[in-house]
């Protein structure tokens, strides 16, 4: 019970760090850190495997975009653009109505789903069977996601002749 | 149960990285000077600063990798999936079909020349 | 409850002391393997052949000065070091190094904690491995730092995909995902005399793993992190006394765990090496230490093949590491695993 209360303030103070951070590096390995708290919540419900598969993608993967983002391009130049925008505005008052509503719904519909579900690594192995054969679809149907994903960063990112391209115009200004 | 040891575990491995950098700061003398405190440029002075742009390749990789990774984490429930069960037919057809995704994702990235690093 | 503590930290202790304490040995190893390989003598005045070299290195190091440059992040540039030990010792902590074994009236389990999925942590925990180094030559604040992390963090995350292809090809040769089974699968011979070992069973994958381990833990012929004639030292170019030596220690650790993993998956793990079972099972604790002794008998072979492989191969050009993972190992992988899982599937009809 002591770990639940512990692990929950942990992922709270990292994820509120996340974003009162002034640095761009700090919040982004706040988010690996808020990440990993995730894991080690998964760790103590009794599932290992749900807390490796949060490592290996969450934090391995898509925290380590994040935190090579910041470091490439150096975002730290912008750390005090702190001015406050109409739009900054709006998006805040978006948002906490959509924190509230999820509140909302948990509180009202006090959800069954969470308590239905033993969790453990045994009924880990229940979920795959459910998952391979009712939900079979959608799960395939999630690589034709992750392969028009591939499509997109490619194409944003730039064809080779593209960032020649670009390395030239650069190089000719610099020349200038 | 398992918790608790992966906390012990957590912490003892802390602990023995603290105690090694603490013996090393209380034995270590302390001298400080100008050309100690400097950016090492193999003794040159420095050029620069080191917050500038880096390759948009190293970025291009990363974001790659997290496609290609979650692809391959997906197949670690379908392995373990596999080995309990029945319908196994039905789970090779779709493993045949992932994989034939998986495999047009690869070529499209190869082909458009996006890993290539300059020689 | 105080029991179970001591239980478990006395594992944490052995499995702590299982790569610290072969440290020292394995630097000497790779010295005099080195000075062996290139017709040279190697560290042989500090005691009887030298072997007191590493602790006097260690005694160099405690005494060194600290120096804190002034350019660097102090909070992320003193928690490098301990994020790179502490990762790099993580998946010791469900790594087996023997059989479960009966101690009086109940069945011992060796790691630290036992979970059928132990494996996957395993992984999940060595592919948190590229944080210490980015964090490290973020922290430092010097191009050459950053170069170093930036390099080794795209190659540590390009060779973990083949490594992870020929991870799930094993689990499904296996049939299972718990390492006890994985290393009972591997336990006696074909024809009575082959071992009954993963490697003979996927080489491909072995291969590909094989390559992964040199790749993730930055050794020679994939260490482009610190190649010394483009970036002097790479991301630890500003550490200085002990917290270098901390990273040295965690690059070793990551070896070590990840030969570990390797040899789990396909040298049979800490099953007896052939030879060594001819010894007869008169006492419960012989079959134990037979199986530490296999273990650490394998490892210390694949720690002399990447000491060998180190002072004989040379270093790869960035572009050529990065094709070779990503247009050479990652479809070898792909292919592998299609042909695995089709052949297992049709033989079984």
């Amino acid at each position: 019970m002591a770990y639940d209360i512990l692990l929950t303030i942990m992922t709270m103070v990292f994820a509120l760090m996340v974003v009162f951070s002034k640095k761009t590096v700090v919040a982004a390995f706040s988010l690996l850190m808020t990440l990993l708290s995730i894991a080690m919540i998964y760790f103590q419900l009794g599932t290992v495997f749900l807390a490796a598969i949060q490592v290996l993608v969450n934090a391995g993967a898509i925290a380590i975009l994040f935190v090579f983002v910041m470091m490439l391009i150096n975002l730290e130049q912008f750390q005090n653009n702190r001015e406050r925008s109409k739009s900054k505005l709006i998006i805040s008052i978006l948002t906490t109505l959509i924190i509230l509503g999820v509140f909302s719904l948990i509180i009202n519909n006090n959800i069954e789903v969470l308590s239905a579900v033993n969790i453990s690594d045994n009924s880990m192995k229940t979920l795959f069977d459910k998952l391979f054969t009712e939900y079979y679809l959608p799960f395939e149907m999630a690589t034709v996601l992750l392969l028009a994903a591939l499509v997109a960063c490619i194409v944003i990112t730039g064809s080779e002749k593209g960032i020649k391209q670009e390395q030239e115009k650069l190089q000719e200004n610099l020349n200038e | 149960m398992e918790f608790l040891s992966f906390v012990i575990f957590l912490i003892l491995a802390t602990a023995l990285g603290l105690i090694l950098m603490f013996i090393s700061n209380l034995l270590g003398q302390k001298k400080k000077t100008v050309r100690k405190n400097d950016i090492y440029e193999s003794g040159v002075n420095p050029v620069g600063s080191a917050t500038r742009q880096y390759d948009i390749k190293f970025f291009l990789t990363a974001i790659l990798f997290l496609l290609f990774d979650v692809e391959i984490v997906f197949l670690l429930p379908w392995a373990i999936a596999y080995n309990n069960a029945t319908n196994t037919g039905f789970l090779i057809a779709g493993f045949v079909f992932f994989m034939a995704v998986l495999l047009v994702g690869y070529i499209f990235v190869i082909n458009s020349k996006a890993l290539k690093w300059e020689e | 409850m105080l029991e179970a503590i001591i239980e478990i930290i006395i594992k944490t202790a052995v499995i702590m002391a299982f790569p610290l304490g072969a440290l020292p040995l394995i630097i000497h190893v790779e010295r005099r393997g080195a000075a062996f390989i290139q017709k040279r003598v190697g560290p042989n005045r500090v005691g009887p052949f030298g072997l007191l070299q590493p602790l006097a290195d260690v005694a160099k190091f405690m005494f060194k000065e600290e120096v804190h440059p002034s350019h660097v992040r102090p909070f992320f540039y003193s928690a490098a070091p301990l994020i790179a030990l502490v990762v790099a010792l993580l998946p010791l902590a469900c790594i087996p190094i023997m059989g479960p074994f009966q101690f009086f009236d109940r069945t011992v389990y060796p790691e630290v904690f036992r979970s059928d999925m132990g494996i996957f942590f395993a992984f999940a925990a060595s592919a948190l491995g590229s944080y210490g180094i980015l964090l490290a030559g973020w922290a430092s604040n010097n191009k050459y730092t950053m170069l170093g992390a930036l390099r080794a963090c795209a190659q540590m995350v390009s060779y973990e995909l083949s490594l992870s292809t020929a991870v799930v090809a094993m689990i499904f040769i296996f049939g299972t995902n718990d390492i006890h089974l994985m290393v009972d699968w591997q336990t006696g011979y074909w024809f009575g005399f082959i071992p009954k070992w993963g490697v003979f069973v996927q080489p491909v994958a072995a291969m590909l793993f094989l390559v992964g381990i040199f790749a993730e833990s930055n050794r020679l012929p994939f260490d482009l992190a610190e190649g010394e004639s483009e970036i002097v030292a790479g991301y630890h170019l500003e550490y200085s006394s002990m917290k270098f030596a901390i990273f040295f220690m965690a690059e070793y650790v990551h070896m070590i765990a990840l030969s570990a993993l390797f040899i789990i998956m396909f040298f049979g793990g800490y099953s007896v090496l052939p030879g060594l079972d001819l010894i007869p099972l008169s006492n419960p604790f012989i079959l134990p230490l037979l199986q530490v002794t296999s273990l650490t008998i394998k490892i210390a072979l694949m720690i002399w093949f990447f000491v060998w492989v180190r002072w004989t191969f040379p270093r790869f050009r960035y572009d050529q590491l990065m094709n070779l993972g990503w247009e050479r190992l990652l479809p070898l992988g792909i292919v592998n695993l299609i042909i695995t899982v089709l052949f297992v599937y049709f033989r079984n009809q």
